[in-house]
């Protein structure tokens, strides 16, 4: 954010981060192996969609986009959306390395499609613990976070998602500002 | 492909260096003035005021919540307000604010804070109860834009030198009852504390406009990134025209006790038909609907 910024209001959304989704594939060995974390099978990324103009006309692409990425991978895509407003590809394929590269594909042909600054967060579930664990990659940070909902109502294990971080700083870019670490309790995933 | 901006507003970019260089000037030609005709006196002055302005400054946050009453809220007492704050501060690449609540039923917000990091969003019960989420998404979205911008600290260092203006006006004042003049060097010059206390009123009711100005600005630039951060410009024009028109609709004796607050609001409470556009801090709500029907009609989307 630069002084032009502050003097006469922001005019853009951020960019996107150089994109780092791929530390994560290294990182679950180490969630495998120390702490019998497994990849859930499922993983999903949420962009915000804008208006009917644009990206309408874009619309019909990202389908076509999802078809062509399904058709590639091999792994099975889902649209949804949220009562928030905002848009979801959930991405289903056993392999990790799988989701985080359809997950990548998808973020990529948004970007093309001049949709980039819209990517707010992609979401990959591991099972294995007391409860599910979620790590949440943002797209503005270019940085992870852990996500350990409890089960109860809006209720995320703070403890849990602190020690995550400490074991993984090492391999997985973690965001340090932890007011950053943005909660999705309703992801549906 | 990269894409454009939206709202990209040359205009009102113009319109804030000339407000912002015609308040430098002003301020410039004040210290001048002082400099010249009061050599003593002056430092401790400005050290008070700046004193001032860092209190100001730098409890910004705290003063705003007490004075409105609101009450910070964690997410197990307000879960959706939270979720969708953290979601906006997600898009616009911001940290999280502390979220509070104003217990009354005139449906508004405000934010405050020194930056980012030290920001606080409140929201009143009744804009919560009365508007539609994604109508909250867009004033919550709006208010953050205030964070990002930066409002606090600008709006500080622009009535930095009216506030020393403002308190030479009565440090003048005394000067002239008590001081008796005060020519006792030269009989036939104007008397110094007179001078300043002309020039003091003038730098005073000068930048008084001129600051209002700016904050009409800033508020049009906020709604620019609300529509920027939600992507739907037309759920902000449809909650202020619903806030707005609730504001008619409450007694007066409400809106008196939140009139203290009004640089911080949305929309502020009192709403005068007489008083000139010039001296609001707020633009009229018609001019912020057709700024945000052009930003609509830029990211092609029908209102």
């Amino acid at each position: 954010m630069g002084l032009r910024d502050v003097l006469f209001g922001r005019k853009k959304l951020a960019a996107p981060a150089r994109e780092r989704l791929f530390a994560l594939t290294t990182a679950a060995v180490t969630l495998d192996t120390e702490l019998g974390l497994k990849p859930a099978g499922v993983g999903a990324i949420c962009f915000k969609p804008l208006s009917a103009g644009d990206f309408a006309r874009a619309a019909s692409d990202v389908e076509q986009l999802l078809d062509s990425i399904a058709a590639e991978s091999g792994s099975k895509l889902e649209r949804r959306d949220d009562t928030f407003g905002y848009s979801w590809v959930i991405v289903r394929d056993p392999q990790l390395e799988d989701q985080v590269t359809t997950v990548h594909a998808v973020a990529q042909g948004l970007a093309e499609q001049g949709f980039g600054e819209q990517l707010l967060a992609a979401i990959f579930k591991f099972d294995g613990g007391t409860n599910p664990v979620y790590f949440v990659y943002g797209y503005k940070r270019g940085a992870f976070w852990p996500f350990v909902p409890t089960g109860k109502d809006q209720e995320r294990d703070n403890a849990e998602e602190l020690e995550l971080k400490a074991k993984l700083e090492g391999e997985l870019p973690i965001e340090p500002d932890l007011s950053r670490w943005l909660a999705l309790f309703d992801a549906p995933l | 492909m990269k894409r454009k901006a939206y709202g990209r507003d040359a205009g009102l970019t113009l319109r804030m260096i000339f407000t912002g260089g015609m308040l430098g000037l002003l301020y410039v030609v004040f210290a001048v003035v002082l400099f010249q005709v009061l050599n003593v006196g002056l430092v401790p002055m400005l050290v008070i005021i700046i004193g001032l302005a860092f209190f100001q400054y730098y409890t910004s946050d705290k003063l705003a919540l007490a004075a409105s009453g609101a009450k910070v809220v964690e997410r197990d007492e307000a879960p959706e307000l939270h979720a969708m704050v953290e979601r906006l501060c997600a898009m616009a690449d911001l940290p999280k604010p502390r979220i509070a609540i104003v217990p009354t039923d005139v449906p508004n917000a405000f934010a405050t804070g020194r930056n980012p990091k030290h920001a606080a969003v409140a929201v009143t019960a009744g804009l919560w109860r009365r508007l539609e989420p994604k109508e909250i998404e867009g004033v919550l979205a709006h208010e953050l834009s205030h964070v990002a911008n930066r409002d606090v600290l600008v709006m500080t260092v622009a009535s930095f030198f009216a506030m020393l203006a403002g308190m030479l006006t009565r440090f003048g004042l005394y000067a002239g009852m008590w001081g008796g003049g005060g020519n006792r060097d030269n009989n036939n010059n104007v008397p110094v504390w007179l001078i300043v206390f002309v020039v003091s009123i003038l730098t005073y009711l000068i930048s008084w406009i001129l600051i209002r100005t700016i904050s009409r600005y800033r508020e049009y630039a906020a709604d620019r990134g609300s529509a920027i951060i939600t992507g739907a410009p037309e759920h902000l024009m449809s909650a202020l025209q619903k806030i707005s028109s609730e504001m008619f609709r409450i007694p007066q004796r409400d809106l008196r006790e939140v009139q203290a607050m009004n640089a911080f609001f949305i929309i502020p409470a009192s709403v005068k038909h007489a008083t000139a556009e010039l001296f609001m801090d707020h633009p009229p709500l018609e001019k912020r609907l057709a700024a945000l029907e052009q930003i609509a009609r830029e990211m092609g989307r029908p209102v």
